[in-house]
């Protein structure tokens, strides 16, 4: 595990902001961590960091304790945060400089290696408040790569993002995953971002995990089959006579029965005469996934 | 490492423009004591005083005597605010522009952090220490001749009268100590700006650290109670010039106000190590 974090909770005061939280992260995923504002997600990550530590539990980062081997667990760590703060009156590659000799001795050629790998060459010499939200962005991934990275933590990257800049922002974290093969954690409020890069996802709610899981399996198992047929009630009240459904919801959706397929249920609606315009499983979304869990996710939900 | 990281503290910090803001505060407040000086009744009223004590005028009124007199007012207000300016924005400043967090997800320690922040804060404190003297002996130089010294009476001392020699090398002592008074100020400034509040709030704390302590220390009460006071200790640079040079009284002082800093810079990390960084 790249990431692992053991009944941790911590507390600014009497408030629980983390409350057991329990995480693997392994190596080589895209491992998206989901909640709402104050859900906890930036303190989770700041202990992972050392720079917030935790009331109790215990927090491992590339094997090693944070709390006693801060230095050990983040030699190969990079991270980027909402809004990457820079020393603007100093030039991008100065402030490389400057970030990279907290980790490690950089040589020159390792800093325009990330500069070209960022696509921010040509503009390196230039004072960072002349850059755009984009040149900034990139500017944050170069500085966390200087440390050449195993594990890769990104809080809430596409704040701020235009459009083209977010999609710009999901390209770079693919390809990091995919050229450089590195395990990343994506703390993000855009859950079609995470969708879309994720392959595991934990989801924090009021400082408690209330999932964890794989992004294929939230689509699929928790799919439902939609149906389009002029006689909709007629229709689900045949399958249900027959057990191939155990409910209809909305109007043009069916929930089908443990072992059924939409095979089946076409089979026996062509047989006695429905017809059928449409039938087809339609993948749960991310965000529906996510809006139904925190709805229903209290603060009695599933710890862990 | 050590030293690269140092280095980078200094183009943070000289790269700054408030951090020239007291060059340039010190260099303007200067020009104007200058013209003061030249024209007005500052200089008769010296020359009656020497004339008094059996002096000849002329031989005292110069670049040296007037430079000191300038430093005076710049070491006890200038220099105290800028100084806790920097001292007060070395750590806080980066918490508030998210600099910090950027900085404490790489596996440099706290410890080490605050120690080149600190040194680099020496650093400026010297630096700042010695453009002050060198403006003001320099713009002294372009108004008055290149004579013997006359040094103000201090309390239980008469005043003092200097070869140009001599008196030059008790300026550039005078300047060793003032530089171990900034690094105090600095200290305290930092001190509060490794906890958790804005730059401004850590400077005026340290200035208010510092306004209760001339106020206590000028209470009747208190007068035998010098030795407790840091702002007593930072008039140690003025006592070079006293005849006979009082070194135990010195180095006193001097041993003090450097542990006042460590102390300050001990307490600052200990806050610090123990605090939570967020954005």
């Amino acid at each position: 595990m790249m990431i692992s974090l053991q009944q941790v909770q911590k507390k600014f005061g009497a408030r629980i902001v983390v409350d057991g939280l329990t995480l693997g992260v392994p190596r080589g995923e895209i491992f998206g961590l989901l909640g709402h504002n104050g859900a906890g997600k930036s303190t989770a990550i700041g202990m992972m960091l050392g720079q917030v530590w935790p009331t109790r539990g215990e927090v491992k980062v590339c094997g090693h304790d944070v709390t006693t081997q801060r230095a050990r667990a983040l030699r190969r760590v990079g991270a980027i945060f909402e809004t990457p703060a820079f020393y603007d009156y100093l030039s991008g590659w100065r402030n490389l400089e400057i970030l990279s000799h907290y980790s490690a001795p950089t040589p020159p050629e390792r800093i325009r290696e990330v500069v070209e790998w960022v696509g921010l060459t040509g503009r390196e010499r230039s004072a960072v408040k002349t850059y755009s939200h984009g040149m900034r962005a990139r500017l944050a991934i170069a500085q966390a790569l200087l440390p050449e990275p195993e594990l890769l933590i990104f809080d809430e990257p596409g704040s701020g993002l235009d459009p083209e800049g977010i999609a710009e922002m999901r390209q770079t974290i693919a390809r990091l995953h995919r050229e450089l093969g590195l395990t990343i954690l994506l703390s993000s409020h855009l859950l079609s971002e995470v969708e879309q890069l994720c392959s595991r996802i934990a989801v924090l709610n009021r400082g408690l995990k209330v999932f964890e899981g794989r992004v294929a399996d939230i689509k699929v198992a928790r799919g439902r089959v939609l149906l389009k047929t002029p006689d909709f009630a007629a229709a689900t009240q045949l399958l249900r006579a027959r057990g191939i459904i155990t409910g209809a919801v909305d109007g043009n959706g069916i929930v089908l029965s443990e072992g059924r397929t939409t095979a089946e249920a076409a089979k026996i609606l062509v047989e006695a005469d429905i017809p059928i315009e449409g039938i087809w499983l339609q993948e749960q979304t991310l965000e529906d996934f996510y809006l139904n869990l925190v709805k229903t996710a209290g603060p009695e939900a599933n710890r862990n | 490492m050590f030293f690269a990281q140092l280095r980078n503290e200094l183009w943070k910090l000289f790269g700054k423009k408030r951090t020239y803001i007291g060059f340039g505060a010190f260099m303007l407040s200067q020009a104007v004591m200058l013209l003061m000086f030249k024209y007005t009744h500052w200089q008769s009223r010296l020359e009656q005083l020497l004339a008094q004590n059996g002096y000849l005028a002329a031989e005292y009124i110069s670049a040296l005597t007037v430079a000191l007199v300038m430093l005076w007012p710049q070491i006890a207000l200038l220099m105290p605010l800028y100084v806790t300016l920097v001292g007060g924005d070395l750590v806080a400043k980066e918490a508030e522009d998210g600099t910090l967090r950027m900085i404490l997800s790489r596996p440099i320690s706290r410890l080490r952090l605050l120690l080149v922040k600190w040194l680099a804060g020496m650093i400026f404190s010297a630096v700042l220490v010695l453009a002050l003297g060198v403006i003001a002996l320099g713009f002294a130089r372009l108004c008055f001749p290149w004579k013997g010294m006359f040094v103000f009476p201090q309390p239980n001392s008469t005043f003092g009268l200097f070869p140009p020699g001599e008196g030059l090398g008790l300026f550039v002592l005078s300047h060793l100590f003032m530089v171990v008074n900034a690094v105090t100020l600095l200290s305290l400034a930092f001190m509060f700006s490794c906890f958790n509040m804005k730059p401004a709030a850590a400077t005026i704390l340290a200035l208010s650290f510092l306004f209760v302590n001339v106020v206590i220390q000028h209470i009747p009460f208190f007068e035998d109670y010098q030795d407790w006071f840091i702002t007593h200790h930072l008039e140690c640079w003025y006592w070079v010039f006293q005849q006979p040079v009082q070194w135990p009284q010195i180095f006193q002082s001097v041993i003090t106000l450097l542990a006042a800093s460590l102390t300050a810079f001990v307490i600052g990390a200990v806050g610090f190590q123990v605090r939570d960084i967020k954005s």
